[in-house]
């Protein structure tokens, strides 16, 4: 089953302020030429929220499911991670 | 309006801190970001019901099924080893949402304020208090309890602990599937609606996991926990190995004709307390927010409970850094998880992990085979490790 159908089972409100953000691209390009692709954060991310398109990380917010991962595993401190203000975001029924 | 205690985070450890300072008679506020308790947590869901019993009233804990066998598998290669052990006593299967709920209410029985829909995103010491600063304003408190599970940005920022790193933590992925009641009782050979069973899984392929299953009144879970490290180095993402694994277990054909019903994923952190510290000034850490969890067992809501239920009186006796950060090594739930940290050091190390999965396949198979004579031990190692387990050695 794609990443799409199964995020498509989460009750999600958008916070239409981004939560995350990429700080400096250019650090990205540098991972990319360390670490080779997929860089770290798109090989943890359980939502596919990271791709790596014309040698620019593009972040889909909206799909992510708060894990933490992405920020714990990016080598260069390069995400900006906070929560969904006011509780937006997802909400579990099972968890 | 200022309180005497504010605790960040309703889950296990956040509850269990609001309900023993409120219960010792001070003014808590209790704040959670998600719209309710458990709506924002994931886990898997055994639980031993003595983790609650030295703070909560369980008399009206809501329970899912109770576990009445559990199944140890490990799965290396082509080759499986399935164990199945009968559990006679106290073990239960649990949903997060309605689990974190109940602990909340008992919290707010006890006088605790539950606020929710708020993020706190800092503490600032404010002359002889602290100010709060949340999403949807400032308040203030003499003492503060940090239960905000493992993404403790609100603790990495007043400095209290650094952020996890990746060979320190574990990516899980959970999928739940809806199936009907006695539709889990047939697959599963329940004879009784609440009757329960838990998988653990430890596997190799195609990188090193730790797997679980768990089953609901209505629906089956099943997820995979992977070292960070490992799905970076590999380039794997978690829901590859989780597919891989549903697909060697025979899961799909388990859970054929239900429909996925809840997809999650949250990191396990594998490190924290003693290493980090666990205070600072009348601030007090417990739970996941300073890594209470023993990894290789998925265990996390016990440490947590404990640790926030002490966390709680030390707010409430105002205790001093030391004296907390003492009561919590004293704390059997929590010296369990301090005393596995070196061996559990030594498992996730790939190598290591491998090792042991393909050994103890290959010893049960040879045995099976009459056969004993082909198994290689590395009694080296395994000396160690035991050595480590008992807490004989230090890493
Ligand atoms: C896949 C998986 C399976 C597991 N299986 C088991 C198991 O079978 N048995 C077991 O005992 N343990 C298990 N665990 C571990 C267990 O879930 C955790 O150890 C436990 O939930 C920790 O409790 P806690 O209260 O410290 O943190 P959490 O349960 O994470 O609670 C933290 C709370 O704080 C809130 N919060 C966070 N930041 C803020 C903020 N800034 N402002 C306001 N609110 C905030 C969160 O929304 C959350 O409600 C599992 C974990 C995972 C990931
Ligand atoms: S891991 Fe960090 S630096 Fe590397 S691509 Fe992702 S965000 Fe950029
Ligand atoms: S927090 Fe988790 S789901 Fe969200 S972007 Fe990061 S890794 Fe992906």
């Amino acid at each position: 089953m794609r990443i799409e159908e199964r995020l498509y089972t989460l009750r999600y409100k958008k916070d239409e302020q981004p939560h995350l953000a990429i700080i400096d691209p250019n650090r990205c390009l540098k991972c990319a030429e360390v670490n080779g692709v997929p860089q770290p954060c798109i090989a943890v991310c359980p939502a596919n929220v990271y791709a790596w398109i014309n040698q620019k990380i593009i972040v889909s917010y909206e799909n992510c499911v708060e894990c933490g991962a992405c920020r714990i595993a990016c080598p260069f401190d390069n995400i900006m991670w906070k929560y969904p203000r006011y509780g937006l975001g997802i909400a579990l029924r099972y968890g | 309006m200022d309180f005497d205690v504010i605790v960040v985070g309703a889950g296990p450890a956040g509850s269990a801190a609001a309900l023993t300072a409120a219960k010792g008679g001070a003014k808590v506020l209790l704040l959670e970001r998600g719209p309710e308790p458990g709506s924002k947590n994931v886990s898997g869901a055994m639980v031993r019901l003595d983790y609650f019993t030295p703070t909560f009233d369980v008399s009206s804990i809501p329970i899912e099924r109770k576990v009445k066998s559990v199944d140890l598998m490990f799965l290396s290669d082509n080759n499986r080893v399935r164990i199945n052990i009968n559990v006679n006593a106290n073990l239960a299967n649990v949903g997060r949402l309605k689990l974190d709920k109940w602990m909340a209410q008992q919290a707010e029985k006890a006088g605790a304020l539950l606020i929710t829909k708020t993020t706190v995103l800092g503490v600032e010491k404010d002359y002889d208090k602290y100010k709060v600063i949340t999403d949807r304003g400032d308040i203030r408190a003499d003492r503060i309890v940090l239960a905000e599970g493992v993404n403790a940005l609100v603790s990495i920022k007043a400095n209290i602990r650094p952020d996890l790193n990746p060979d320190q933590a574990v990516q899980a992925v959970k999928e739940v599937y809806s199936l009907n009641k006695d539709e889990i009782n047939r697959r599963f050979g329940f004879k009784a609606d609440d009757e329960g069973t838990s998988w653990r899984i430890l596997g190799t392929d195609p990188v090193p996991y730790a797997g679980f299953l768990y089953v609901y009144k209505d629906a089956v879970a099943i997820g995979v926990g992977v070292p960070m490290s490992i799905l970076i180095k590999r380039k794997i993402t978690p829901y590859t190995v989780l597919d891989e694994v549903k697909e060697r277990l025979g899961f799909n054909e388990l859970v054929k004709g239900s429909s996925l019903r809840e997809y999650s994923a949250k990191v396990i952190p594998e490190y924290g307390f003693p290493s980090w510290r666990a205070c600072s000034g009348k601030i007090y850490l417990a739970g996941d927010a300073i890594g209470l969890v023993d990894p290789l067992t998925f265990d996390g809501i016990g440490p947590a409970i404990a640790s926030g239920t002490l966390a709680g009186k030390a707010a409430l006796e105002s205790y001093e850094c030391n004296r907390y950060e003492a009561e919590l090594l004293k704390d059997r739930e929590v010296r369990k998880v301090v005393n596995s940290r070196p061996l559990v050091k030594e498992l996730i190390n790939e190598d290591n992990f491998k090792y042991y999965v393909r050994t103890v396949n290959e010893l049960l198979h040879s045995w099976v085979y009459g056969d004993l004579s082909k198994v290689k031990l590395d009694v080296g190692r395994m000396l160690k490790h035991l050595l480590l387990g008992i807490g004989v050695l230090k890493s």
